[in-house]
């Protein structure tokens, strides 16, 4: 930016009047954060998102849209003006309360707009803060929950008293038949939308005091108030600013690259191309160790296996001279015969993806397959001798990307003490270290990994994709660098869903028993391994395990294309497989006029029952023996059942038909997932006790807006006898928390958790001890710890304050401190039901979602509240993988679609009717009962929208998204 | 502005204005309220100016394709002076200074379109406007989405009703008609067969509209 290209402008910021500095072109977004007004957030800068909403003037703009310049003597509010004097606006308050707020990234944003719109409508219908708020993309929250807070923010400021947000509760058991919970819930829920969790008990279950309730997520506050608490939202002194420039070729490899030009740019400080990097072999999957192979990626390479594929990096003073330098850089490419089907990619003659010699355990590199995959159980011969019938079907799936609204970003620095802090927005931040340090000829010993909030991950961050390239500028110039994907980047450089191709085979009798299940599935995973194995071996295991044949097969060919690499992606293989092992378990009932539900629950896995090929199909190797300790399935069926009205709408032709045109239908699925990944995910937790009776909770676990570091905090508080309040949560720091694996593979709750309450156990101990000792009892026992206090039996009580005060300063000093770890050999899992009604038009094929219930059993809830937003944002990405979500890539292997419009994920104001019911049961070996809950929602929606879609229509669509013209074409082919 | 028959008003709307304030305008008719809500956030209608919808069809192509299916004009300014522009095919209008529509009293409108999603920007979509009198059709504009680069007003096949009842069968014959006139291309959202088949298909549903809607002001 040249002097005389600068602009001095005047505006009003919050109230203030404000004089900027500012280029012409500069957006008022841009203009904004580096006036540190950072609760201002971005994620696409096409105006798609939503994220960077301010009010001009009142109302509500894209601020990527405008020109700073265009803001000049006007008004701008941003979300630092609502919670002036500290005192949170009534706004922020409905959005913490009802659990509005997941990752919180794009809270400010939709904070603003509900102020807008409560400033000139106090009273909006559902469908008006629906239509406000269509402009804000929230893929964490499904907008269940915003609708809510919109809905009591617009109470609250109407001066009207606010019922505490709670789940309905009930209980489940003998002499309460779900038709009479669930009736009861229904009428009491009449005309309102959306419907709050309801949360079903067997009778047998205690409630507990912590655990179980629907308490604020402990990073509220500052999410609502949008503090600078995001990767990006730092600046530090001399900070350069990185920018990678990526290949336009699907194949290619690099003739000649001349970076001299962009080098001899004033500003820029550094340029790195594969020449200038050693050349280590690694997978990019954030994995424990040692990682799955292949190591088939190095950091900068000659060959080029995707568009979007690592060409360069570059730093320089300024984002914009970043860009310009990439646009100097001379790059002479041969360009590679490429193929992009999975299955072309495996036959003869096939351009070979990975010619290079230095990668290791490709399985077939000629065909590009990169993993073959077997594994069986039972007695083959005589199971399919049982069968009085046969079916073999094909379904596919399509890649399915991320769309976390924070794109990736990292900024890497040196401290004080010559190591490089790498602060960055990974789900997986112990393993960035550990992957990270013979990348960059470091030692681990010199790296810190830090995860401040982040903004959405859904798997996509549990990969190290800029962290090498950051750290490698910052080591080359000295000074702090800061990396960010554009949105582009993130669908053509990150990762996606695997599209696979599944071939089931079923045998059943004529009796409805399933006896044999095989599965045939290509996974394509792009153009390098990372999650490939593991992936297709989750889909194996879960998508035959749900029915658990007496013989089962998998087998799986995990293939290279020249299309980005998938990943990690929340359903991890199962989503896909689900739709597989679902839809032909409908086609079966359907073909043989079988009760569907009747023909599923004869079949599907029960307590008691070992998984035939949880042994044979862990995680990229061997498993761990398995069985069914706890189970609602049945519950969540039948409860789904009667919430759905379902026998009188199956089959109901007067109900079909809604118009001359449109037919309705009703479907639904049945799904299990896992808690972690069984043998090998390990978590610990520390947990200090302070002067004033309060606890330090240190866990390495990762909250990627899920809400972890609040359940992790109620299952200490409920061991430890405090309130949520008095702990105080620090997460992801590789030096100040002990290691976690992760958020990934639904592990937090129940491993990460088990580690909390192992550790809090043993702290409670240690008080107990403590509190003997001051008052002369011989033994700790029958001390109880509750309400601050420690009760002892014969009546007298110690605050906890006492006991930290005396621990510390007076008797038997010392620090009332523990550490735990906690793995497990088990991965419980989770059950579900979800239902879905369609309507489908017969003339062009569109289907409408209408109503979506997933009833779900992830054992004891430790939070309804956040675990219902889990739920329903699951559901929301679910509907989208099944519906309209698809990265569509041309003839060239360019992707047609890289932006979050075209590609299009759902938006507030047209999203189904979303309901979740909990069914709690007691997992005997998760803390407090709890199983997980994170992933399950995807698992179901694509074959229950599948068997919907039938019900209306008779035709049965094989391949998602069911797009209106894949619709059209089936239903003419009918 | 009125004829013998018919009473017809002229809303003309500064270029300057946002999507937002049109909407927002208590003249603005049902049919265009509609094409500027749904797909359209509540955001891009307060940082998009008339102009610049007009300039960027792409940005808001329904509610373009209402436009021309109302007849609305353009004044632009020409190197001889300010010239009247009918909103037509592949309109491109640099620097148009006022939106001129005319809202006409019993003017049937219809609007049909199909998505992937509901809120998601229609892969086609017809809108159609019918003037009757006397239980004929006076006058018959369709404009669609999705089967040309930008939003189109058609030519020919509308002709078809004018001067004569408004029936289901001339409705049928004018989708039939528009399937033939339209030339769409195929992208990842429907190919160039799928695009010309909605288009008869959503033609005449938006045709069926005005068969069954009284006139706004009738």
């Amino acid at each position: 930016m040249s002097r005389g290209e600068i602009q001095t402008i005047t505006l009003t910021i919050n109230g203030a009047e404000k004089t900027l500095t500012v280029h012409p072109s500069e957006t008022l977004l841009d203009a904004l954060r580096r006036a540190s007004y950072t609760g201002v957030k971005h994620g696409c800068k096409t105006g798609d998102c939503g994220a960077c909403t301010v009010l001009l003037d009142g109302q509500p703009v894209h601020s990527c849209m405008i020109r700073a310049t265009e803001a000049e003597g006007h008004e701008v509010t941003t979300i630092e003006a609502l919670a002036a004097g500290g005192q949170l606006h009534l706004i922020q308050q409905a959005f913490i309360e009802t659990g509005a707020i997941q990752c919180g990234y794009c809270t400010p944003a939709k904070i603003l707009v509900t102020k807008a719109l409560l400033d000139r409508n106090p009273d909006p219908t559902e469908r008006e803060i629906r239509e406000a708020l269509s402009g804000n993309l929230c893929r964490c929250t499904g907008y269940v929950k915003t609708v809510q807070a919109v809905q009591r923010a617009a109470a609250m400021l109407r001066g009207e008293e606010v019922e505490p947000f709670t789940p309905v509760e009930a209980t489940l058991g003998p002499g309460r038949s779900p038709t009479d919970v669930v009736e009861r819930y229904y009428h009491m829920a009449e005309d309102e939308a959306p419907l709050p969790p309801l949360l079903l008990s067997p009778p047998e279950m205690e409630p507990l005091r912590v655990v179980g309730k629907g308490v604020p997520k402990v990073d509220g506050v500052k999410l609502a108030a949008g503090r600078p608490v995001f990767t990006d939202d730092i600046k530090l002194e001399g900070m350069l600013y990185g920018a990678l420039l990526t290949s336009p070729h699907a194949h290619a490899r690099i003739k000649r690259i001349d970076a001299s030009r962009a080098r001899a740019l004033p500003g820029v400080h550094v340029v790195l191309t594969y020449k200038d990097i050693p050349r280590v072999k690694y997978a990019s999957g954030g994995q424990s160790y040692p990682q799955p192979p292949p190591y088939d990626q190095v950091v900068l390479d000659n060959k080029m296996r995707h568009e979007g594929d690592r060409v360069a990096v570059v730093a320089a003073e300024t984002p914009e001279l970043a860009r310009r330098a990439l646009r100097l850089i001379e790059v002479e490419y041969e360009v590679l015969p490429h193929v992009l089907d999975p299955q072309e990619a495996m036959q003869d003659g096939a351009p070979v993806i990975h010619d290079e010699p230095d990668t290791e355990s490709i399985y077939d590199a000629q065909h590009n397959i990169v993993h073959h995959i077997e594994a069986e159980g039972g007695d083959r011969e005589v199971q399919w001798a049982k069968a009085d019938y046969v079916f073999e079907r094909e379904y596919r799936t399509s890649r399915q990307q991320h769309a976390h609204i924070e794109p990736h970003v990292c900024i890497t620095y040196w401290d004080e003490d010559d190591r490089l802090v790498v602060r960055s927005s990974t789900q997986v931040p112990f393993h960035i270290r550990r992957m990270l340090a013979p990348l960059i000829g470091l030692p681990e010993k010199r790296i810190r990994v830090i995860k401040p909030r982040i903004g959405g991950g859904f798997g996509n961050k549990q990969e190290l994709v800029l962290e090498d390239l950051c750290a490698l500028l910052t080591i080359a110039t000295g000074r702090p660098v800061r990396m960010e994907y554009t949105r582009r980047q993130e669908f053509t450089s990150s990762r996606s869903r695997h599209p696979q191709i599944m071939r089931y085979k079923v045998g059943v009798t004529k009796d409805m028993e399933v006896v044999a299940t095989e599965l045939y599935l290509i996974g394509d995973t792009g153009a390098y391994g990372t999650h490939g194995l593991t992936v297709q071996m989750v889909g194996g295991q879960k998508g035959l395990t749900l029915y658990n044949a007496p013989y089962s097969r998998f087998v799986c060919d995990v293939v290279y294309t020249n299309k980005p690499p998938a990943g990690a992606f929340r359903g991890y293989g199962a989503t896909q497989c689900f739709f597989g092992i679902e839809t032909i378990m409908s086609e079966i009932a359907d073909e043989m006029g079988w009760d569907v539900v009747e023909f599923k629950r004869k079949n599907w896995i029960k307590i008691g029952e070992e998984l035939l090929l949880s042994k044979a199909l862990g995680e990229g190797r061997e498993g761990f023996e398995q069985v069914i300790r706890s189970s609602g399935l049945e519950e969540c069926v039948q409860v789904g059942l009667e919430a759905m009205d379902w026998y009188n709408k199956r089959g109901n032709e007067a109900w079909r038909q809604k118009d001359a045109t449109t037919r309705r239908g009703i479907g639904m699925a049945v799904m299990l997932h896992g808690s972690g990944v069984a043998g090998l995910d390990m978590a610990s937790a520390t947990i200090k006790m302070n002067d004033d009776g309060s606890f330090n909770l240190l866990v390495g676990a990762t909250d990627l807006g899920t809400g972890s570091d609040t359940i992790l905090a109620q299952m200490a508080a409920e061991v430890l006898g405090v309130p949520v309040e008095d702990i105080i949560v620090y997460s992801s720091d590789t030096d100040f928390t002990p290691f976690d694996k992760g958020a990934y593979a639904s592990s937090t709750t129940y491993i990460s958790g088990g580690a909390v309450r192992k550790a809090a156990l043993d702290v409670a101990d240690q008080i107990k001890e403590h509190a003997a000792l001051m008052l002369g009892l011989e033994s700790a026992e029958g001390l109880v710890l509750r309400d601050r206090k420690i009760i002892i039996p014969d009546g007298r009580e110690l605050t906890l304050a006492q006991v930290a005060l005396s621990s510390l300063h007076q008797q038997n000093q010392h620090q009332i401190i523990a550490s735990a770890s906690h793995m497990s050999y088990e991965s419980p899992p989770p059950f579900g039901a979800q239902f879905v009604e369609v309507a489908v038009d017969t003339e062009t094929g569109q289907v409408t979602v209408e109503r979506v219930l997933m009833v779900v059993d992830a054992g004891r809830v430790v939070n309804p509240i956040t675990a219902s937003g889990q739920v329903e944002g699951g559901l929301a990405q679910a509907v989208g993988f099944a519906h309209c979500e698809e990265m569509v890539y041309d003839a060239n292997g360019h992707l047609v679609n890289p932006r979050l419009g075209p590609y299009h994920i759902y938006k507030a104001n047209e999203m189904p009717r979303i309901e979740v019911i909990f069914v709690q049961t007691e997992e005997p070996t998760g803390p407090f009962g709890a199983k997980s809950v994170a992933e399950i929602p995807m698992d179901g929606i694509a074959p229950a929208m599948a068997d919907a879609i039938h019900d209306a229509t008779g035709v049965w669509i094989r391949e998602v998204p069911f797009t209106p013209e894949r619709v059209w074409r089936a239903l003419r082919a009918a | 502005m009125k004829n013998d028959q018919t009473k017809r008003i002229l809303w003309s709307i500064v270029a300057d204005v946002p999507l937002q304030s049109v909407l927002e305008d208590s003249r603005c008719p049902p049919l265009l309220r509609r094409t500027l809500t749904g797909t359209l956030s509540w955001q891009t209608r307060n940082e998009t100016s008339v102009r610049k919808a007009l300039g960027m069809p792409r940005i808001a192509p329904r509610w373009v394709a209402a436009l021309m299916a109302l007849g609305a004009t353009v004044t632009v300014e020409g190197e001889a002076g300010p010239t009247e522009v009918l909103l037509s095919v592949g309109t491109r209008l640099p620097h148009p200074h006022m939106l001129h529509i005319p809202l006409v009293e019993g003017m049937r409108w219809g609007e049909a379109c199909v998505a992937r999603t509901p809120a998601d920007e229609p892969i086609v979509a017809a809108v159609a406007v019918v003037e009757m009198s006397d239980g004929l059709v006076r006058q018959a504009r369709v404009a669609l989405t999705g089967v040309w680069p930008e939003p189109v007003r058609l030519a020919e096949a509308p002709a078809r009703l004018i001067g004569s009842p408004l029936e289901e069968e001339r409705i049928r014959a004018v989708a039939e008609a528009v399937e033939k006139e339209v030339a769409p291309r195929g992208d990842f959202r429907g190919s160039e067969e799928y695009r010309r088949a909605m288009a008869g298909v959503l033609t005449r549903r938006a045709l069926e509209q005005c068969l069954r809607q009284e006139g706004e002001n009738e």
